[in-house]
């Protein structure tokens, strides 16, 4: 029987050992496992990880978890990175923080992914919340320079703010004079996705200077290469830089200075920036590039030779983000050079040219893998791609956990027998038994999806395009994969049947995406109907979908499990399938 | 050591000791410097000037047996010698702490009631340690724990959101449905049920689509009736209502993210098994004018609470209904073209999987 004494502790022990345990899926095991442990666990959460913002409300969380310090969101879904997801349709952040402005007083971390803030949110952050530290908008939009100057001054410890990928209107580099000449805890600034070619740079280097800690600085193409070496002498303590504009004319004074301050960085271990780089420039960096883990070239445009000689100095090197035009000389150079490297990302630099302009096939890839035996995550740019030689990839590499590879023409089958590449991926789900993420591409028929179903067990994330040949295709996988979180398809003859058949599958993902295939409007309906615990969305820009007949298909269909019920800020071509009879809109 | 010991000791060797009595009653004495580690012995000694002799014994907590004592002590007599390094400490620290949980758990209970903060961190960091990656079962057997959290707190119905009481009854059917299929689970054999999983017809979902149990119908008749009885029901019912929800545990959603893979994992494991929705029908109309599980039930139409339940049902069925050999079917179907036989590492899987179709 229970030995209840021997087990029981004063929950300030309990809070003592939860303090130790942070993971939100651990704290959220441990909130499942009785009562009294629940209780205890939700007084002293500290921080949410809310991943889909409509899956639970604002009210809801604050009643449940009252001394939430840090809180992090995520609202649109992936494929809204691909322009799929019509303007408007939500992901609205400033209900929560007008919630939370009266609910924790204390809050000092907020971190959205895809969400729209305005410059009313930024504001009310400023005004709300005494002891604010962190603010992270991954690609979020909806606000200006002029939220950003709220923040700036209003937040007298503000550790970081990061702006990476949003868009924000830019209507004057001034805001950064906002910052108080007392502020003095910046760890991490990140301004790289402001547009415009102003900037206060002297506000910028005045800021710099004055904050020891700074850690973390991405600059905006605003600043020019001569200003480098001035923000890096201010800043030798720095892990983390992005440079603006990598391009002038070459002048050697200018030259010795950047080398210089590049090398009184001690500890600078990752770069990025480098928009429009003169290769000239380059080997300013060599001194540090043997300490580098981390470049992110993705706006590089420098061709594969000096691509080669740049990374050949770069013997740590973890994770590299690249154009295309590395080429796969390049990239053979990298697997011979980088044996630390863990993390792959080769950018289409002309993804939407009918003719490959750089020589860039899957034998980049192939050596790559080959080469660098930790390699562990994946994003591949290509024009062709064979069975064999992801057979080939998938056996050199069973240790990858995200592979998502893009061919850019849809439906391409491998280039050598003209077959579909099912098998290439099957072998890649069969070998790599830990992987997580996948992205599908090439020509591929419902054999691919029967792999998937039986092998990736594991698979959390799966993105489809253009494939499969009918609902057996996306029965195997709701049916198969048992840790499934997201599912997104795209131009898949994916219609009803798998969909209905699979319906409490969906009650235990976060979400899917279903745009342009074949689900009929009846069977919207009817998921709407019967599932109380997933709202189902219609999204149609053109017209209702119910001026048309029951069977037609839907535009767009994104189904999401929630507890906080339809949601009620809903554009107009956004409809939610409710109740039997009524389809709230 | 006995007072016999000690009379043998020359005067300048001398130590002082401290005396400490277990709830147990026995009662030892303990070197001073090793004692005083402990802030609650420390602060009787100290501020009430006990401990000094075996009559003045410092009584330590109930929680505070003699074992757990002699293991704090140890602990204690390590780390009060002031010169030992951070490495010796730590590798010390790492051997102390190997010991099963129920050791582990009355140390960690005693070292906090005697207030010996480090202590409390080590066995702290290492019960978080034994509860991190474990699922909330295995966490409740490890340490003995009540599984009483109801279905419904784990799942998190849509309280709160939405007065149709056909969705919050539908919600508390499945609610119901779920518990069920799990204590099914517990006795049949979950493989025999696991290997149901895909066995759903698709086309009797089909045909459910297109009406043949005239639920719409239904529908639409007993609507009418409902839509004047709730009006008057729901007046009644507000404020024994507003009672109710606060009474409820709050919704906490967050915990379906978790949970629900075991939810899903419950209910495709429970396929196969005819469920049996009687018993939940009867619950309902037995409490019709009671609150069922302390749950918010507004007073429904009886004729409509028993279409929708058959609805419920019908559907479920549909959900779980075992008709291999219509699967079979629709599998086969899709293998117009045999998978490549390629070998991959020479292993049998693909090629073994490829055979299983050819059934």
């Amino acid at each position: 029987m229970q030995k209840k004494m021997a087990y029981s502790f004063p929950d300030e022990v309990l809070e003592q050992v939860f303090s130790f345990i942070q993971s939100d899926k651990d704290r959220n095991a441990v909130s499942l496992v009785c009562k009294s442990w629940d209780e205890i666990e939700r007084w002293c959460r500290r921080k949410v990880f809310i991943g889909n913002c409509y899956a639970v409300s604002p009210r809801m969380v604050i009643r449940r978890f009252p001394e939430v310090r840090s809180i992090k969101l995520k609202g649109k879904p992936h494929f809204a990175d691909f322009n799929l997801v019509p303007d408007g349709w939500g992901g609205y952040v400033l209900p929560w923080i007008a919630e939370m402005a009266g609910a924790y007083p204390w809050l000092e971390e907020i971190r959205l992914k895809r969400m729209v803030v305005t410059d009313e949110s930024l504001e009310l952050i400023a005004k709300s919340f005494k002891n604010f530290k962190v603010l992270v908008l991954f690609s979020c939009e909806g606000f200006s320079t002029d939220g950003l100057a709220a923040i700036a001054a209003s937040c007298k410890n503000l550790r970081e703010l990061d702006l990476r990928e949003s868009e924000v209107d830019d209507l004057s580099g001034h805001w950064l004079a906002h910052f108080p000449e007392t502020c003095t805890s910046l760890v991490s600034l990140n301004i790289s996705c402001l547009r415009s070619d102003e900037v206060s740079f002297s506000a910028l280097e005045r800021l710099v200077g004055r904050c020891p800690n700074l850690r973390s600085l991405r600059l905006n193409r605003a600043v020019t290469l001569d200003k480098i070496a001035n923000i890096l002498r201010r800043a030798p303590q720095l892990v983390d830089f992005g440079t603006g504009y990598y391009a002038a004319e070459l002048q050697p004074d200018v030259f010795s200075n950047l080398a210089g301050a590049f090398s009184s960085c001690k500890e600078l271990k990752s770069l990025s920036g480098f928009w429009d780089v003169v290769p000239a420039y380059l080997p300013a960096l060599y001194s540090i590039c043997p300490r580098l883990t981390s470049l992110n070239l993705s706006y590089a445009t420098i061709q594969s030779p000096d691509l080669i000689k740049l990374v050949s100095h770069c013997p740590r090197l973890q994770r590299l983000l690249v154009l295309d035009y590395v080429e796969d000389s390049g990239l053979e150079e990298l697997a011979s050079s980088c044996k630390d490297l863990q993390e792959l990302r080769v950018f289409p630099s002309d993804p939407f040219g009918a003719e490959p302009n750089v020589s860039l096939t899957e034998q980049g890839l192939v050596a790559v893998s080959l080469g660098c035996p930790k390699l562990r995550s994946v994003l591949y740019f290509c024009r062709r791609m064979s069975n064999a030689a992801l057979v080939t990839i998938a056996q050199n590499r069973p240790n990858l956990t995200r592979f998502r590879l893009c061919i850019i023409e849809p439906k391409t089958p491998d280039y050598l027998t003209l077959e579909p590449l099912d098998v290439g991926f099957g072998a890649i789900v069969e070998h790599c038994k830990d992987l997580r993420r996948l992205s599908l591409s090439g020509l591929l028929t419902d054999h691919v999806f029967e792999y998937i179903g039986t092998y990736g067990k594991k698979l959390e994330m799966l993105s489809v395009a253009f494939a499969g040949d009918s609902d057996l295709g996306l029965h195997h996988v709701l049916s198969g994969c048992e840790s499934l979180r997201k599912l997104e398809i795209r131009d898949c003859p994916f219609g009803d049947k798998a969909l209905l058949a699979n319906a409490a599958k969906l009650e235990t993902m976060r979400s899917l995406w279903m745009s342009s295939c074949a689900v009929s409007f009846g069977a919207c309906k009817l998921l709407g109907q019967k599932m109380p615990k997933l709202n189902v969305e219609v999204i149609d820009e053109t017209e209702p979908p119910d001026s048309r007949p029951e069977s037609c298909p839907v535009d767009k269909l994104y189904i999401y499990r929630s507890v906080a019920g339809p949601r009620f800020d809903m554009p107009p071509f956004v409809w939610t399938m409710g109740e039997a009879v009524r389809i709230l809109h | 050591m006995s007072e016999v010991d000690m009379a043998v000791i020359k005067p300048e060797m001398m130590k002082s000791y401290i005396w400490l009595q277990t709830a147990d009653g026995s009662i030892q004495q303990v070197e001073q410097e090793v004692a005083m580690f402990c802030p609650m012995i420390c602060h009787e000694v100290i501020q009430k000037g006990m401990g000094s002799s075996k009559n003045y014994a410092i009584s330590l907590p109930q929680r505070v047996n003699p074992a757990m004592l002699s293991l704090i002590l140890d602990y204690c007599r390590f780390h009060q010698v002031p010169g030992r390094s951070n490495k010796e400490r730590k590798s010390f620290d790492e051997k102390f702490i190997r010991m099963d949980t129920k050791r582990l758990c009355e140390l960690t209970s005693a070292a906090d009631s005697l207030q010996l903060k480090p202590l409390v961190d080590l066995t702290s960091r290492a019960l978080a340690r034994i509860i991190e990656g474990k699922s909330p079962e295995e966490i409740r057997e490890i340490f003995h724990l009540p599984d009483d959290l109801t279905e419904e707190e784990k799942l998190e119905p849509l309280k709160n959101t939405t007065d149709d009481p056909r969705i919050r009854l539908l919600n508390r059917l499945y609610a119901k449905k779920r518990k069920e299929l799990k204590e099914r689970q517990k006795l049949k054999n979950i493989e025999v049920e696991e290997e149901r999983v895909d066995d759903r017809s698709v086309d009797d979902l089909l045909s459910f689509i297109n009406g043949d149990n005239g639920d719409s119908k239904g529908i639409k008749n007993s609507k009418s009736k409902k839509k004047n009885r709730r009006r008057k029901d729901q007046q009644k019912n507000t404020s024994a209502n507003e009672a109710i929800k606060n009474h409820n545990k709050e919704p906490n959603g967050l915990n379906q993210v978790c949970c629900s893979a075991e939810v899903g994992q419950t209910v495709r494991a429970g396929v196969g098994a005819t469920s049996n929705l009687h018993d939940v029908e009867d619950d309902i109309f037995d409490n019709k004018n009671e609150l069922d599980d302390g749950d918010i039930d507004d007073e429904i139409d009886p004729a409509l609470k028993e279409k929708i339940d058959r609805e419920v049902e019908d559907f479920a069925r549909r959900l779980n209904s075992d008709w291999p050999e219509r699967m079979q079917e629709i599998l086969s179907f899709g293998h117009e073209r045999k998978p490549v036989h390629f070998s991959l590492n020479g292993n049998d899987s693909l090629r073994r999987y490829a055979n299983s179709e050819q059934r």
